[in-house]
């Protein structure tokens, strides 16, 4: 391990190009704006995998005050995270190209984009709490103008929304640190925690309401009941793409920072057996079943998907708060295959409203016939994201399933995976039935007036490729999993 | 080499001489007043600085009544941070005046007293005992009326009533506290941990935190805490520079000074940590804060609004003293200097907007981010800078506050800690919709309907990037400040 500053060009360059293209009114052509665009992407994702490859290198930028250094570590979550990251980034991004045409302000949404990339890397680099708050925060703000870009009425309330649940989650977590920084040796994650018993000396049950509040905290991010509201509104009003990139990535960064918190700052141990413990396990198995509830009863397709969002991410939390490596190896392989199906979920949706503008899920009778490539993706992927083998949200709910029977956590063992096993079904019965109005719309429905109406390739591709990589998971997890297994054997 | 003693009643008087000046001298032009005037302003404040930075090792007595009765000045820590303070942004708030009061009448009257405050201010700061301060203190009181009233409304008129009568209530109180430790002091000067005899004292220590609850909520009505903050919204009816330069910093900083000096140089933390009055004092200033707050989201006047802030955030400083421990008072200058030049920040921004296009309502100024780029961008450093966001001033001021009330393992503390970060979500409320309002405006908004919004010109946006700049530069290296502040703060006892 080595301090070099190599770890810092993959979070500067989108994060420069970004501001250059917002700063600069020169750019005006869209062919030389998604040049630089697909530039910055590219040279970005390049730099990361080059970064990440190495052997965990560290750079501490500079001090805040004397004792809270701004300091970048790779490690095994980081390195995993990041990945999933780019690929999302990528796909979603060229999406855009063709899909941002028809609306306003192009320049601002790429820019903002690109900022929030480069944010989204230094938060997966970040080696210690404080690094990771500053660009939490920063991800908050920046993500924003992606949430409020159409500029509608509706769309500016969804912003703030978006803006004061994340903030009231921040100072939350920042309640943590505070006292954290009192009990704990240092504020740099440490695989199995920081805490110093010494320096405790029976607070223990006041140190687990501060846990409990940091987890509390980062769940606004995951849409973790009870401060889920935001995701629903705020998720659906955005441009397609960004949506895409909100549900599969940007809630991602609570999960991230629940795992740091857990496993990083506090250790496992600390909380198992505790009543933080079990008040998590019940708000995740509650938000799974009510995600997926509402979810089956929303209409407008968006909003279903962003629902959706809410279930399936408390299924990661759940396998989190379980605490046991299996079921950690669930949810981590969870944080994988979400990411890539809901991002292609809502490619797939923002592709039919480009194409079609139609919104709703009874509107859309036939889409099949009209794009069937689209609509192939759409139905493997939710396959997969309801679980059905060989897909990789079968594997990862495998995994949480059989980490939860293992636990040995009275009631919870067992009631988790009929929780998750109840939700499938619902996940079942909210995705599919777009496919089976899609290719049978019935006899009744006008054929005359179907024509072809396939996305461009630009759209198509990424969507094929998330697809592929959704399946690919769990057709061939050996690599994945024996990395994974590796990551969590430090932390549990 | 040390200045001599003398010279800190000179950069007192300098201001009261320029002050009176302005109305006697046959100025030809406009033009001629300005450079008068910030000339002064800039000699004076450079001759703090030289001053601040080689103090007199003596004090200078100004007047003497009887014995050990004077008005004298010494210079210290204290006297250090809030001389500095003032004298730093005293030439710029000077400087964004001449442009924001172009327009209005009589304004050499206002430069007047505008100027003299200077002096009163530093008369505070350099203060070498209780009755100096105290001197000082009501002749504050007195000087600002006159900029509160101004414009001559009747709305100003009764504000700058309220104002009067409040803060005279107040200093009264104050001099009550004043009273008892000259009685039961060792001194009446300022001695770092307190001049309490505790031979003087016996039995009655009940009755002494009584009298430093009453001081307090005296000098409280300066620094707005509940319940005797309502002149500070009102006395927003003052011109820009005054709701800036005064009630942002000056007059309601003086307040926490004042109390920063009553419990940390008079009565003494070790006397007062753990007592009733210490948990009477942390509850006020902590409903304060959220309350403070609360009416800021309520508000739609701009510059009430961020009175209200005003009012909140003089409470995080409050906060930081009344943890009553050196560690505290960390945090409580922290948040002294940073919340400054935050707040003079955001009210300069708030006073460019009314001076340039007469609305002064948050729901008016939709779209105004692209039509005044620079003045909105520093708004939003400056709100950012308020909630507390890593990388600029407020974050490091809220730390420091925090790990001072963690420390101090008091649970009303904690429950501050609580206070502080609901009250940064609300500053967020409130400072935020304004930003998004004027950068992210309807979708149908039409630009054509406020052509005439534009930047203002450089004498408004000097002093804007010049703090801006400075809030970016304490959130990113605020580490001498902050060693500075404990080798103050190292006086009272261990950290």
């Amino acid at each position: 391990m080595k301090e070099t500053f190599s770890i810092m060009i993959p979070i500067l360059i989108p994060i420069l190009t970004g501001l250059f293209l917002l700063a600069n009114p020169a750019v005006k052509k869209r062919s030389v704006l998604l040049g630089i665009v697909s530039a910055g992407l590219i040279v970005t994702a390049m730099s990361v995998f080059a970064v990440i490859l190495g052997d965990g290198d560290s750079f501490t930028l500079f001090y805040l005050t004397k004792t809270l250094p701004v300091y970048f570590k790779i490690d095994g979550i980081g390195r995993l995270f990041v990945t999933v990251v780019t690929v999302v980034w990528l796909a979603a991004g060229f999406f855009s190209f063709v899909y941002m045409k028809h609306e306003e302000n192009e320049k601002r949404y790429f820019g903002f984009y690109l900022i929030t990339y480069g944010v989204l890397i230094a938060l997966d680099f970040s080696g210690n709490i404080i690094t990771f708050y500053m660009f939490y925060e920063l991800m908050t703000l920046l993500s924003m103008p992606l949430v409020l870009h159409t500029r509608s009425r509706e769309a500016v309330m969804a912003g703030l929304k978006y803006l004061f649940y994340s903030f009231c989650g921040a100072y939350m977590v920042l309640f943590g640190i505070y006292f954290l920084n009192r009990f704990a040796n240092t504020l740099s994650f440490t695989a199995g925690g920081v805490l110093n018993q010494e320096l405790i000396g029976g607070r223990e049950p006041f140190l687990l309401f501060v846990v409990f509040l940091m987890i509390l905290g980062f769940g606004v991010k995951a849409g973790m009941f009870p401060l889920h509201g935001w995701l629903p509104t705020a998720h659906p009003v955005a441009p397609a793409p960004a949506s895409a990139a909100l549900s599969g990535i940007i809630v991602k960064g609570g999960v991230l920072g629940i795992i740091r918190t857990v496993f990083y700052l506090f250790g496992a141990d600390f909380i198992r057996d505790t009543w933080v413990q079990t008040l998590w396990l019940s708000l995740t198995l509650f938000t799974v079943f009510m995600g997926s509830m509402l979810a089956f009863r929303e209409k407008v397709l968006k909003k279903r998907l962003a629902y959706s969002t809410v279930s399936q991410v408390s299924y990661i939390l759940f396998g989190l708060a379980v605490l046991n490596p299996a079921a950690m190896e669930g949810a981590l392989l969870h944080v994988i295959a979400h990411a890539f199906v809901k991002c292609t979920l809502f490619l797939c949706a923002g592709a039919i409203i480009f194409q079609t503008g139609k919104t709703r899920v009874d509107e859309l009778r036939g889409v099949g016939k009209q794009m069937p490539i689209l609509l192939w993706c759409y139905t493997i992927v939710s396959l997969a994201l309801i679980g059905i083998p060989p897909t990789g949200g079968f594997l990862s709910k495998w995994y949480l399933a059989a980490g939860a029977l293992d636990s040995g956590i009275p009631f919870f063992g067992w009631f988790g995976p009929v929780v998750l096993l109840v939700s499938a079904l619902l996940t079942a019965g909210y995705l599919l039935p777009i496919t089976v109005n899609g290719f049978l719309p019935g006899s009744d429905f006008d054929y005359e007036h179907l024509e072809k109406r396939e996305p461009s390739m630009c759209m198509i591709l990424p969507v094929l490729i998330l697809t592929v990589l959704a399946v690919a998971v769990g057709t061939f997890p050996a690599p994945v999993l024996s990395f994974l297994t590796d990551v969590i054997g430090k932390l549990v | 080499m040390d200045m001599k003693p003398v010279m800190m009643s000179i950069v007192v008087l300098i201001p009261f001489l320029t002050g009176i000046l302005i109305p006697l001298l046959p100025f030809k032009k406009r033009g001629q007043m300005m450079v008068f005037l910030e000339t002064m302003m800039v000699i004076n404040s450079l001759l703090v600085f030289a001053i601040l930075t080689n103090p007199p090792a003596e004090q200078f007595a100004l007047v003497r009544f009887t014995g050990d009765l004077t008005l004298s000045f010494k210079i210290d820590g204290m006297s250090k941070v809030f001389g500095g303070l003032v004298a730093a942004l005293w030439p710029f708030a000077t400087l964004y005046s001449f442009e924001y009061m172009k327009h209005e009448e009589r304004e050499k009257t206002f430069f007047l007293f505008y100027t003299v405050t200077y002096g009163v201010t530093l008369g505070i700061a350099f203060a070498e005992d209780m009755v100096t301060m105290y001197f000082f203190y009501e002749l504050l009181t007195l000087v600002t009326v006159p900029l509160v009233m101004h414009t001559m409304t009747r709305e100003a008129v009764l504000a700058s009533r309220k104002y009067l009568y409040y803060s005279l209530g107040g200093a009264a109180f104050g001099f009550i506290g004043m009273v008892f430790i000259i009685v039961y002091g060792v001194s009446p000067d300022f001695v770092p941990g307190g001049s309490l005899d505790p031979a003087l004292i016996g039995d009655r220590i009940n009755v002494l935190l009584l009298v430093y609850v009453l001081a307090f909520f005296g000098f409280g009505v300066k620094a707005a805490v509940c319940p005797f903050n309502s002149w500070l919204p009102d006395a927003g009816v003052a011109p820009t520079p005054v709701t800036a330069l005064l009630h942002a910093v000056a007059v309601v900083k003086a307040g926490a000074f004042a109390i920063i000096r009553l419990t940390y140089y008079c009565f003494g933390i070790d006397f007062l940590r753990g007592t009733w009055a210490q948990y009477v004092v942390m509850t006020a200033v902590i409903f304060t804060i959220v309350y403070g707050c609360s009416r800021a989201v309520k508000e739609t006047h701009i510059k009430r609004r961020l009175a209200f802030s005003t009012i909140s955030n003089l409470s995080y400083i409050l906060f930081g003293v009344t943890i009553m421990t050196p560690l505290g008072l960390v945090g409580a200058l922290c948040h002294l200097v940073f919340h400054a030049v935050m707040k003079i920040c955001s009210f300069f921004c708030a006073g460019a907007v009314m001076y340039k296009t007469g609305r002064s309502y948050v729901h008016q100024l939709d779209g105004f981010g692209r039509r005044m780029p620079w003045v909105f961008g520093i708004f939003t450093v400056s709100s950012l800078g308020l909630m507390g966001v890593p990388g600029l001033a407020g974050f490091i001021s809220k730390w420091n506050l925090a790990q001072a009330a963690v420390a101090s393992d008091n649970p009303l503390a904690f429950a501050g800690v609580g206070a502080l970060l609901i009250s940064a979500l609300l500053t967020a409320i409130y400072m935020l919709t304004i930003v998004i309002r004027a950068f992210f405006p309807a979708k149908d908004f039409d630009y054509d309907s406020i052509k005439d919004v534009e930047d203002p010109n450089w004498y408004m946006l000097l002093p804007l990037c010049v703090f801006a700049v400075f809030i970016v530069i304490f959130g990113l290296c605020s580490t001498p400040l902050v060693d500075f502040f404990r080798t103050i703060a190292k006086e009272m006892g261990s950290l």
